[in-house]
């Protein structure tokens, strides 16, 4: 009774209190305070931001994508994360400025934008040291990578600048500005431009190999077949070594090549600006816009008066290209050739599924894949294909408006478009970002983009 | 009873150098066969020419002998009642290009990357299995083989040892 007493007696002055104290509160509008006031914004990127998108074959480290097991139960797509079913934002590119990015089978390298020494990462498969020594415990070098690391070179001066990298099935190539050409990784073949030594070790080797110039030129662009290399020289030379066995060094033989050898044939005289090879076949584009073809021809990649398999001296392609207009980009997968003119029609010929319907089929001739399939309709007249890129057996194109367009064979899902069935027409790849660049290899692709905003 | 048919399966140097599908292929091959013997090399161009000479003159051959030549691979002698129809199965279509849409999921299909770079080499009849083994394993006797341990691989025991990648007799 007393208690209760006690509890009314006690509640009633701190209610007064607080009504008091709320109703004391004045509100004074001030119109010129407002103006003051900040605005939200939502963070705006700039124009030189890039973001990189990863899809297909997890398991080798390729995409730099590492997601720690977790405990059973939790999360199970943790503990069976073997693909990447649709293009997934890489966390590297967001701690760097990704300027290059290069695609080899099992492995991916990029370059950054840094004055500083480890201007190139590398992550995927290692066995070869294509992506550099990395050695946590003494004398046990790593054979696979799931995150990126930096790869150590010898550069001269840190000033330095990485201008293009390539991959190739077990070789690396990086670009410099001044110092020419730095390659590392598998020379069985010679690919690296450097002797061949029979029972060279490659797993756990520190060996890069340095090429300045070639012909008294510089050189201003690299390519990677699977197993030969291809440089391009400021007059437009193309420079190859590496295997030979299907005339992919364009050398008029069949031998490999452990020296950079100019290539012979129909180009000696062409101003090169692009060579395109995945495989075993290679493209080159003149300044002209002509296309020029070598190396291996089995399903008809490089067709010439008379049937052959191998064609070891580059030969043009005028006759084959006629009326197609003005070639702006190639590019060359392992049984089929494609196209982009400067209409932006995309055509293709050889063997796979070229996007023409849903029958695996071989063409001879260049065929036109539609371009309403490319998004370009009635109300879309402005959509052309800008840039194009082939892997093994899929085929990717992207348009002006930074769609991305992918088809053909879709090993470990490398097509970016959420299941593993073959596309047999191309299909839009759902990547929130404008797609500037995309890179394919032998099961895993690599988007570089723009922002929308 | 039908005796153990033996079989020479040739890992090519690409699939030797991917860890990922090595891992796999071993993974397949010890679970489908008895592993008698297992060695990895490093073939010279004049070995591996000398293996493949029924090729010769064939637009290929070059090719096929300087890849050979291009790094390690591996020897497995597999034993099976149907070893070398059922390796040349699991493999699939000779031609990578054709057989990643004809069968996808044959190791061919899965992890070749060319024509010639086609993961795996299989013996193609009894007769060219024998003269392949005894090319890779000239101390390897098929007859002693037959003779001596052919009736323990057949019905055991047997267990598989991982560090020699192959089966041996249970003790």
């Amino acid at each position: 009774m007393y208690a209760a007493k006690f509890l009314i007696q006690r509640r009633s002055p701190v209610f007064l209190l607080n009504r008091v104290f709320i109703t004391t509160k004045k509100k004074v509008h001030d119109p010129s305070e407002e103006e003051l006031l900040p605005i939200f914004q939502y963070p705006i990127s700039k124009s030189t931001d890039r973001r990189v998108y990863v899809w297909g074959f997890a398991e080798t480290g390729a995409l730099g994508i590492h997601l720690p097991r977790g405990k059973k139960g939790k999360k199970s797509y943790k503990n069976n994360f073997k693909l990447v079913w649709h293009p997934m934002r890489s966390s590297f590119a967001e701690r760097f400025d990704i300027t290059n990015i290069a695609c080899g089978y099992g492995f991916t390298v990029a370059s950054i934008k840094t004055s500083e020494q480890h201007k190139v990462f590398g992550t995927g498969i290692n066995t070869d040291s294509q992506i550099g020594y990395h050695s946590p415990r003494r004398n046990h070098p790593l054979e696979l990578l799931l995150s990126y690391a930096p790869i150590y070179i010898p550069y001269k001066s840190l000033e330095c600048e990485i201008k293009a990298v390539a991959a190739g099935r077990a070789h690396t190539i990086i670009l410099t500005d001044k110092e020419g050409v730095y390659t590392l990784g598998n020379n069985a073949y010679g690919q690296c431009g450097r002797k061949v030594n029979v029972n060279e070790e490659y797993k756990g080797s520190m060996v890069t190999h340095n090429i300045q110039k070639l012909g008294k030129e510089n050189i201003v662009d690299v390519c990677c077949g699977q197993d030969h290399s291809l440089f391009i020289t400021e007059s437009g030379k193309v420079y190859a070594c590496g295997w030979g066995a299907d005339g992919q060094t364009g050398l008029g033989n069949y031998d490999n090549r452990s020296t950079p050898t100019a290539v012979i044939g129909d180009i000696t005289t062409e101003k090169i600006v692009k060579v395109a090879s995945t495989g075993d076949c290679v493209l080159a584009l003149n300044n002209k816009g002509e296309l020029f073809g070598w190396g291996n021809s089995e399903y008809g990649q490089i067709p010439m008066a008379t049937t052959q398999h191998q064609v070891n001296t580059p030969y043009a392609l005028l006759n084959f290209t006629r009326g197609l207009g003005r070639i702006v980009d190639i590019a060359a997968g392992g049984s089929f050739c494609m196209i982009v003119n400067d209409q932006g029609d995309v055509f293709v010929w050889g063997f796979g599924l070229l996007g023409l319907g849903p029958n695996v089929q071989h063409t001879a001739t260049p065929k036109q894949i539609p371009p309403t399939l490319f998004g370009r309709n009635e109300f879309n007249p402005e959509c052309v294909v800008k840039k194009i890129s082939c892997g093994i057996s899929h085929l990717a194109a992207v348009t002006n408006n930074g769609d991305l367009y992918m088809w053909g064979r879709n090993r470990q899902g490398c097509l970016g478009l959420g299941n593993t069935n073959d596309q047999h027409f191309p299909l839009k790849v759902a990547i929130g970002a404008h797609v500037l660049k995309v890179a394919c290899s032998v099961d895993h692709s690599v988007a570089v983009c723009k922002p929308f905003v | 009873m039908q005796k153990l048919q033996l079989t020479l399966a040739i890992v090519k140097p690409h699939a030797v150098k991917n860890p990922i599908a090595l891992s796999y292929i071993r993974q397949a091959v010890k679970s489908k066969f008895v592993v008698i013997k297992t060695k990895r090399i490093l073939l010279d161009e004049d070995t591996a020419a000398k293996f493949y000479r029924e090729h010769v003159g064939k637009f290929f051959y070059n090719r096929l002998v300087t890849f050979m030549a291009s790094g390690c691979i591996d020897l497995h002698i597999l034993g099976h009642m149907r070893a070398i129809q059922m390796w040349r199965k699991m493999l699939g279509p000779t031609s990578v290009y054709k057989a990643q849409f004809q069968d996808p999921y044959c190791l061919r299909g899965l992890f070749g990357i060319s024509d010639t770079r086609n993961v795996a080499h299989g013996s193609d009849s009894p007769q060219s299995a024998e003269k392949e083994i005894k090319f890779f394993f000239p101390d390897f006797s098929m007859y002693q083989w037959y003779n001596d341990d052919e009736p323990c691989y057949r019905k055991g025991p047997i267990i598989f040892n991982s560090h020699l990648f192959q089966h041996v007799r249970r003790l």
